[in-house]
């Protein structure tokens, strides 16, 4: 995106556009209070007494509490729950970036047989149909005895972040100039050294969208979860969507715990704003 | 690892200039090619063999059960059934009305998604101090588990009376609804939720497409609105057809995807009014336990994608032909 470009004078003066500068004011409003508000709701409410919640209207100010955090830590397992994420979602990441960079850098640079097809395969791993991968998988994991174990919910998500994160390292590693791998080549280094030496370090960036994105989607991942975990291990998704079952009107925890399991990640996530957009096109658009 | 770099260590140098001395740079090139092949397959052989076990094979496994009948509740008339699941399926109104509700979840929101995000992008398209907030800002829906979004707007958004969206509408005077509880309601309202999520992302790629245009064809302050329109539909839209065409493809394949948000929000109900393919699925493989069913109807599901995905192929084609 060219940030520098569109700062520049030249745009600045141009004349009307198809709004006033109040028609585009109105529409900034409206496009936060659509897709921002019901946020900034959430965070308010978890921090709203109970006699605050249900109200009619809807209460705006009020004295803030912690009571919704206190009942989430201390009558339900929340931080079980948060455990389960974090180690399926860390362990999942860390897999997936050792087996994905390297990969991503042979296929963006180096010549090989069946490159072209395997390219194409990469691709369409990333379409799979999720339920019916979960299919199988249930058999398959129900015969090991590995539901319910970190084991099986991170191989399950492994089979859908791999192809991604290799492809985000393919089209991180492609962008990057020749120049110095063609140099360490003349100097005589081996192929291990210039992508460990020469490539990898250029590539940091490339390495944090693949993490983020890998990390994003184990973390908000439900589907899997809910098949194939059990009362053992239970990702925050499917704890949370266990609330909701029996007491419905729990406001109050359910989006304390939808803020403690969110924040870190919406924090994450916004710092790294620029990438999530890559990750989410496949690195289309960057 | 290092072991697998050591040795290429070892082999490569000795090889090398042994043959560059003897036979000159065509055989050093060959031989660096091979090397080069030998290198690129240790590289991505670990990745490729999880994602067949991974990936691959329990789709082949998903098809091959799709055969037999095989159902966990009741093991004794396990069996194959040859092609017996597909002719029930043909029969079966229940999964047919499932396939018409993905179709319309999916093809309506993402429209919705394309159209909506299209305009703001437009309306938006223009530097400004507070566009980078609000491009950060509107972030937030995507990043949120589609579960969480699901419990968030079925219980603060849309509960009757208490709902903030429920309040606003009554407000204005429509009057109070159970947005979640009336058939065709409900499936508006899970069509709200995943284009309410899914907007920010179909905005914020125009919005950098937009900005990534060669020219500048929004900037003819002397054009009259019927010239502006002609040149939205006839410059900027055709520009802005691999934007479009990206958007539309990823989007459906997720649209088709979707479960978590809508499984949250009604759980396929009330009835059956909200039970797109995915929920019916999820109900007979897990709920019921008819593992041979339900893999006849995730194989219906995996050549929806494959159909999509093989547009998206032929699309991308040319620029992977290199």
């Amino acid at each position: 995106m060219g940030t520098v470009a569109y700062k520049t004078g030249a745009r600045r003066r141009r004349g009307k556009r198809w709004l006033s500068m109040g028609g585009y004011y109105l529409v900034v409003v409206a496009v936060l209070f659509v897709w921002v508000f019901p946020v900034i709701w959430t965070f308010a409410t978890s921090f709203k007494a109970r006699t605050d919640i249900f109200t009619i209207p809807p209460t705006i100010f009020f004295l803030p509490t912690l009571d919704s955090y206190i009942f989430a830590l201390t009558r339900r397992p929340v931080l079980a729950y948060l455990r389960d994420s974090f180690i399926i979602a860390s362990i999942a990441t860390a897999l997936a970036l050792v087996l994905a960079v390297p990969a991503g850098y042979a296929y963006a640079r180096l010549r090989f047989r069946l490159r072209g097809r395997l390219s194409f395969f990469l691709l369409f791993m990333q379409m799979l149909p999720y339920l019916g991968l979960t299919v199988p998988f249930f058999v398959i994991l129900s015969r090991l005895k590995w539901t319910d174990t970190y084991q099986g919910l991170v191989l399950v998500n492994l089979a859908v972040v791999i192809p991604t994160a290799t492809w985000l390292m393919i089209t991180y590693f492609q962008d990057l100039p020749r120049e110095m791998e063609e140099a360490a080549a003349v100097d005589g280094a081996t192929h291990w050294q210039t992508f460990l030496q020469v490539m990898l370090p250029q590539a940091y960036g490339g390495v944090a969208v693949a993490a983020i994105f890998t990390y994003l989607w184990v973390w908000n991942e439900f589907l899997f979860a809910v098949i194939l975990s059990g009362s053992k291990v239970r990702p925050f998704t499917v704890g949370m969507y266990g609330f909701l079952q029996f007491e419905e009107n729990l406001w109050g925890p359910l989006t304390a715990t939808a803020c403690m399991a969110m924040l870190p990640v919406i924090i994450v996530a916004l710092l790294a704003q620029r990438h999530i957009i890559r990750g989410l096109t496949l690195g289309a658009v960057k | 690892m290092p072991p697998v770099g050591n040795g290429f260590r070892e082999a490569s140098p000795s090889a090398g200039s042994h043959r560059a001395v003897a036979a000159g740079s065509r055989v050093r090139l060959r031989s660096r090619s091979a090397q080069e092949s030998r290198f690129a397959w240790l590289m991505i052989s670990p990745g490729l063999l999880l994602m067949v076990m991974l990936g691959t094979f329990p789709l082949v496994a998903l098809v091959g059960l799709s055969f037999f009948r095989l159902d966990l509740s009741s093991l004794q008339r396990t069996g194959w059934v040859g092609l017996g699941n597909y002719a029930r399926l043909l029969a079966d109104n229940r999964f047919w009305h499932s396939l018409q509700l993905a179709a319309i979840y999916a093809v309506s929101s993402v429209t919705l998604q394309i159209v909506i995000g299209m305009a703001l992008a437009l309306l938006l398209f223009r530097t400004f101090p507070g566009q980078g907030l609000v491009r950060t800002l509107v972030l937030l829906p995507m990043i949120l588990a589609p579960v969480v979004v699901g419990i968030l707007w079925r219980t603060l958004l849309l509960t009757p009376r208490f709902g903030l969206f429920d309040y606003f509408v009554s407000s204005i005077g429509l009057g109070s609804h159970g947005w979640l509880d009336e058939p065709t309601l409900a499936l508006v309202s899970v069509i709200v939720i995943h284009t309410w999520q899914w907007t920010p992302f179909a905005f914020l790629v125009f919005l950098a497409s937009l900005h990534a245009l060669p020219v500048e064809p929004l900037e003819q302050a002397h054009l009259d609105c019927v010239a502006r329109w002609q040149e939205l539909w006839y410059v900027i839209l055709p520009l802005l057809r691999p934007a479009i065409v990206i958007v539309l493809i990823l989007r459906s394949i997720q649209g088709l995807n979707a479960f978590a948000a809508v499984y949250a929000a009604t759980g396929g109900g009330p009835g059956t009014a909200t039970e797109i393919l995915n929920l019916y699925t999820y109900q007979t493989a897990f709920v019921q336990l008819s593992i041979g069913y339900g893999s006849a109807l995730g194989t219906v599901q995996l050549l929806l994608t494959v159909a999509i995905a093989v547009a998206f192929f032929r699309i991308r084609r040319s620029e992977w032909a290199q």
